[in-house]
């Protein structure tokens, strides 16, 4: 099954609740409602996408999402179906009865972004303690023992030399790093 | 187990009924520090009898922020890190990690980079089986194996320390190709040793693979059905000890794994026996892969040209490839700053690890070792 096969049944099927849906490469980019995420993952898994790769959440501070990428070990097609969460009461139906792989992966999604998974039957954290506070990759999470990002003033300086070797008409050749 | 209750209540013993009798169940905790685990995981065993009826891993005790730190590093700050994903395996976590970014990028990398890299991946994947063997063989009482194994992955790593000057945690590759050429005579080296390995394998058969005594521990032992590994998303040996045919650098080749010719082996018995051969058979298939690579390989540059700061433009990728226990995936979202919006690994050993209980399933107490050690876990990546 072409991908561009995947995306019209998916078109014809779920009209209104798909989001913006693209094929790139052997890839199905697809954005679907929250409401609507576990009947796609069902006809997704009767379609053939026997395998669930991944499942991630993330964080996009107006809302969150939980990514599914999903593959097949009879045709070549990828999915990589992305569900928007309510940032306040992220709440999706577990797919852990569609993919027995999703289990801990929906555990490890609500231990480090704190997404409910309706119906897990071991919804509880995995990674971390059980006392933790706070759901660690979520943006606004913070901890005085994280190290901040820096690149050591590495950008403002290439910077500068690159002003310096603009003026200069024979510029050293950049070397790969 | 009702898993709803947690914690299990510890040494405590409710009345069960198996075959129509009255029997006792208990709860038994192996591990964190158990020398089984390799590493510190907990298992907690439900019991009648002698039978595990269930088995809850308790992992997280490693956990190191991994993907947290990713979204505070740059790009090439973030390859030592991916070291220490899978510390067995660090130039295939390498390789996967810049991949990832690659596709997100599109970089194309100079042809020289591309068969360093395979060499030193699948050398890689040859000294992490045999890790794997040396182990596996100490967790069921053969000591022999492991001083044999050991042996020939100091080699391995006498050859990446050539290399890159490290012995476990190489950040050899980076974004665009790799740190450094290889030295000279390196590739002599490299076949020097090629030619002593392999007959190495029939002295390995001579040990552990005719033995009578490991052939019994392992057959029948650990048996998940093919429909099972696949839907708990098993991947690398575990999944073609099961018949399944499902090899990355063959069903979706990276890098240049489309350039050799190799077999991918495939053991349907679905048990922990399946899982030996299918590593056993590996080592040797990697040792093919290597020498086509070191035949063809070309001259030139091994890095391509690169920013000094990386800035990949807006989007999300999710890369995948073979690591030796399994399919490594790398989900980077990209929101066109120096460093990654989001970060996210797909562990192989997590996954294979989450089936364990099915295998475990009325198995044998004194088998619990066995099926863990063929699953091939490494904690440092399963953590992360």
């Amino acid at each position: 099954m072409t991908p561009e096969e995947v995306l019209e049944r998916l078109k014809q099927r779920f009209t209104e609740s798909l989001g913006e849906a693209e094929v790139k490469g052997a890839e199905v980019r697809a954005t679907v409602a929250a409401e609507r995420g576990y009947e796609v993952c069902r006809y997704l898994r009767e379609l053939g996408f026997e395998y669930l790769n991944c499942l991630s959440g993330a964080d996009w501070t107006t809302h969150l999402e939980v990514v599914y990428d999903l593959s097949s070990l009879t045709h070549p097609s990828k999915v990589h179906l992305r569900v928007r969460l309510d940032r306040e009461h992220p709440v999706v139906r577990t797919v852990s009865d569609i993919w027995r792989a999703a289990d801990w992966h929906e555990r490890e999604c609500y231990d480090l972004f704190g997404v409910r998974f309706d119906g897990h039957p071991d919804h509880r954290r995995i990674l971390l303690p059980e006392d933790w506070v706070g759901f660690p990759l979520r943006k606004d999470y913070a901890d005085e023992r994280m190290v901040p990002y820096t690149d050591y003033g590495f950008e403002e300086k290439a910077a500068k030399e690159a002003a310096k070797g603009a003026a200069k008409p024979a510029a050293k050749p950049e070397t790969p790093a | 187990m009702d898993r709803e209750k947690t914690p299990i209540p510890i040494g405590t013993t409710v009345l069960t009924e198996r075959t129509g009798e009255t029997m006792e169940e208990m709860y038994v905790n192996m591990g964190p520090q158990h020398p089984s685990t390799h590493g510190v995981l907990r298992l907690m065993l439900k019991l009648d009898g002698e039978v595990v009826t269930d088995c809850v891993p308790y992992i997280g005790y490693l956990h190191r922020c991994h993907e947290k730190i990713g979204e505070n590093r740059s790009y090439q700050q973030i390859v030592p890190y991916t070291d220490r994903l899978d510390y067995l395996a660090s130039m295939c976590m390498n390789f996967g990690y810049v991949l990832s970014v690659e596709k997100l990028m599109g970089v194309r990398v100079p042809e020289r980079a591309e068969y360093l890299r395979v060499i030193l991946a699948e050398l890689q994947r040859i000294a992490s089986h045999l890790v794997w063997l040396g182990t596996f063989g100490l967790d069921l009482g053969n000591f022999t194996i492991f001083i044999y194994c050991f042996r020939e992955r100091e080699m391995i790593l006498d050859l990446f320390e050539a290399v890159s000057g490290q012995r476990l945690n190489y950040s050899f590759y980076r974004v665009g190709g790799v740190a450094l050429d290889i030295p000279n005579n390196w590739v002599a080296e490299c076949r020097a040793f090629l030619a002593w390995f392999k007959p190495r394998i029939p002295e390995y058969d001579a040990l552990v693979t005719d033995n009578i005594l490991f052939q019994k521990r392992l057959q029948g032992v650990g048996a998940i059905d093919p429909a099972t590994a696949v839907n708990y998303g098993l991947s690398g040996p575990m999944i073609r000890s099961c018949g399944v045919m499902w090899d990355l650098r063959r069903n979706d080749p990276y890098s240049i794994y489309d350039r050799f010719e190799f077999q991918i082996p495939v053991f349907d018995t679905c048990d922990a026996w399946a899982r030996f051969l299918v590593r056993r058979q590996e080592m040797l298939e990697s040792v093919k892969i290597i020498e086509q690579a070191l035949d063809q390989l070309p001259s030139g540059d091994v890095m391509a040209k690169m920013p000094k700061t990386l800035k990949p433009p807006v989007g999300q990728v999710y890369a995948r490839t073979e690591s030796p226990r399994g399919e490594l995936g790398f989900y980077i979202v990209s929101d066109g700053s120096p460093k990654p919006y989001r970060y996210r690994v797909r562990s192989p050993a997590y996954c294979n690890l989450s089936a364990l209980h099915e295998m475990l399933r009325g198995s044998l107490v004194a088998d619990v070792v066995a099926v863990l050690g063929s699953v091939d876990i490494v904690l440092g990546e399963i953590d992360r």
